[in-house]
């Protein structure tokens, strides 16, 4: 019996055979609903035609016997609509791989699909420190590149993004001086035309930096509430001005333009959360991102998860808008053989990187005009940025601590790389830092 | 017979169409009232809307009520819907100068644009039925 995968692939080889059938029907939609079961779309113009009944019999009936639990039965497979655009607004859509005319019209329970890129933004830097697996020093390390940027007389704004574990802010904050309200409270507010009341408390100034200025946003304020029962209601999709529907992903798009206008930071850092996760969707494909850091240990599954993604943004035909934004950062390099380890991350990286998301280079053709880059290449998106394994950055509890009697070079023997190639997304030239 | 408030939605809906491009007008907008709320009510169900196996009709009384009250009922299920807000219409479509009764009425009391302005209401419906039928919400 057909299972999820085998829909698109069966379909493949079903059109392929019916290609006469199908030429007399174009353009088809292949509608996959939210229990990702296949209908068929086509022009209202086609329905009750003599000439192409036979074409519509045809398709349902091949498709009926191979998709199984995967579609409709063949008498009510075919939808006819008066416009086929209309049918695709909003929903992510894709054209089937090998016919350009057969449109997949995918309907996500989800609000974010992580194939909406949105183009970076023209404001402060954004860049989003994310990583497949948790417990990886992600925070920690937006902490110190926070903390290393205000040093250099930067207004850094950090967003603790990974709302269902918040962190980052315990250790850019001591508990007394959190604010009242966090990023959680604006987005259920807002439901209610009522994130004014908690925009002006939801961002307080670290006491960390003296040079430059710490804005920390937290997921939630000083007293957490009914964090719970906030939480499951960020995710609603609100309504404009205008009464159009705004994705919670745009809600928070908004939000986040708001407090860059208001606060008129520099950069912007925000720490997302782990996985392949609504909010870490949001940060990465919707908040106009100018750099994503992919933080990775070397092991099976954070290479899986990676590549999955990569895949997804392939399939879904966005990999060109969004792969030259990605990072990699190789993170809690051990302290025993070390230069292993880090060629080991930069093979694996290389290798995924290069099936997934670098083109091919034709026999004979400057690789120069493509975006493809040798395993060893250092300005190369998959080549890692190490930061080393410490013991006094283990815990980001301590973390707040920490940074009150820490040195510029501790910091940068630990994160030096990873601060300066930060410095370069933001076209930063770091002398500050020196 | 049994319910089938899909079904139901359609055929109205089809013949107001048919009665309304014939300038029928008195029962047109007749149609338009009932395809409206047989399509509220099959959405109604895919938010949440319990039936009565036995009557196939809600199965609380109070939602057991024509087009023209509907309106509260709708929305009650609508925003207990995570994504209710894709499916929202505004209380100025609905039908207050609508009524059951009105099948009573001598057909010189319907104008065109009494029709309409329920053909416009109905087709919003009409509009978001497809949009759940798309999206699986109901088949």
């Amino acid at each position: 019996m057909t299972t999820f995968d085998e829909i698109l692939p069966v379909i493949r080889e079903v059109l392929g055979t019916l290609t006469e059938a199908l030429e007399k029907l174009e353009p088809v939609i292949l509608n996959r609903d939210l229990n990702g079961r296949i209908r068929l779309i086509l022009d209202e113009k086609l329905q009750d035609q003599p000439e192409t009944r036979g074409a519509v019999e045809t398709i349902v009936h091949a498709l009926e016997k191979r998709l199984g639990p995967h579609t409709f039965p063949a008498e009510r497979m075919v939808l006819f609509e008066p416009s086929l655009e209309m049918v695709k607004q909003g929903a992510l859509h894709f054209p089937l791989q090998g016919f350009d005319a057969v449109t997949v019209v995918d309907r996500l329970a989800t609000e974010t699909d992580w194939a909406r890129i949105e183009p970076v933004s023209s404001g402060a830097s954004r860049i989003v420190f994310f990583s497949i697996k948790g417990g990886v020093g992600r925070s920690t390390a937006s902490a110190v590149a926070a903390w290393s940027l205000a040093q250099s007389g930067k207004r850094v704004m950090v967003l603790d993004l990974d709302l269902e574990s918040p962190g980052i802010s315990t250790s850019l904050l001591p508990d007394e001086r959190r604010p009242a309200y966090g990023i959680t409270d604006w987005l259920v507010e807002d439901l209610v035309g009522n994130g004014a009341v908690v925009f002006e408390d939801m961002v307080t100034k670290s006491d960390l930096s003296h040079d430059g200025d710490i804005y920390v946003v937290p997921a939630h304020g000083r007293n957490p509430g009914e964090y719970v029962a906030k939480l499951g209601r960020v995710w609603m999709p609100g309504m404009d001005g205008e009464g159009l529907r705004e994705p919670w992903a745009g809600r928070l798009a908004r939000l986040l333009t708001a407090l860059e206008n208001r606060w008129q930071p520099d950069v912007i850092l925000m720490d997302a959360r782990a996985g392949i996760d609504e909010v870490a969707s949001a940060c990465i494909t919707d908040l106009g991102a100018k750099g994503i850091l992919l933080f990775s240990i070397d092991g099976e599954q954070a290479w899986s998860g990676y590549r999955i993604l990569f895949q997804h943004w392939r399939r879904t035909g966005v990999a060109c808008e969004i792969r030259e934004r990605l990072q990699m950062v190789g993170a809690m390099i051990p302290e025993v053989n070390a230069k292993e380890y880090v060629d080991g991350l930069c093979e694996r990286s290389w290798i995924t990187f290069a099936e997934e998301l670098y083109d091919a280079i034709p026999p004979g053709e400057p690789a120069d005009a493509y975006f493809s880059f040798d395993q060893a290449d250092e300005t190369a998106p998959h080549f890692p940025w190490p930061i080393r394994w410490h013991r006094g950055f283990a815990a980001l509890q301590s973390i707040h601590s920490r940074f009150q009697g820490m040195g510029k070079d501790e910091v940068k023997a630990v994160f030096g790389p990873l601060l300066r190639g930060i410095d370069a997304i933001i076209g930063f030239d770091g002398e500050s830092h020196e | 017979m049994t319910t089938d408030f899909l079904d139901a939605h359609k055929r109205h809906w089809e013949d107001a169409e048919l009665l309304f491009t014939a300038a029928r007008w008195a029962n047109a907008d007749h149609l338009y009232g009932l395809a409206a709320e047989c399509g509220l009510k099959r959405l109604m169900c895919a938010f949440g809307m319990k039936i009565d196996s036995a009557s196939g009709s809600p199965a609380r009384k109070k939602d057991r009520v024509h087009v023209d009250c509907i309106w509260e009922h709708y929305e009650a299920y609508r925003s207990g819907y995570h994504d209710g807000v894709s499916y929202s219409l505004s209380s100025l479509e609905f039908f207050s100068d609508w009524n059951i009764a009105q099948r009573y009425a001598p057909q010189g009391d319907f104008t065109r644009e009494i029709a309409a302005s329920h053909r416009d209401g109905a087709g919003k419906v009409y509009n978001l039925v497809k949009k759940a039928i798309w999206e699986g919400l109901i088949s």
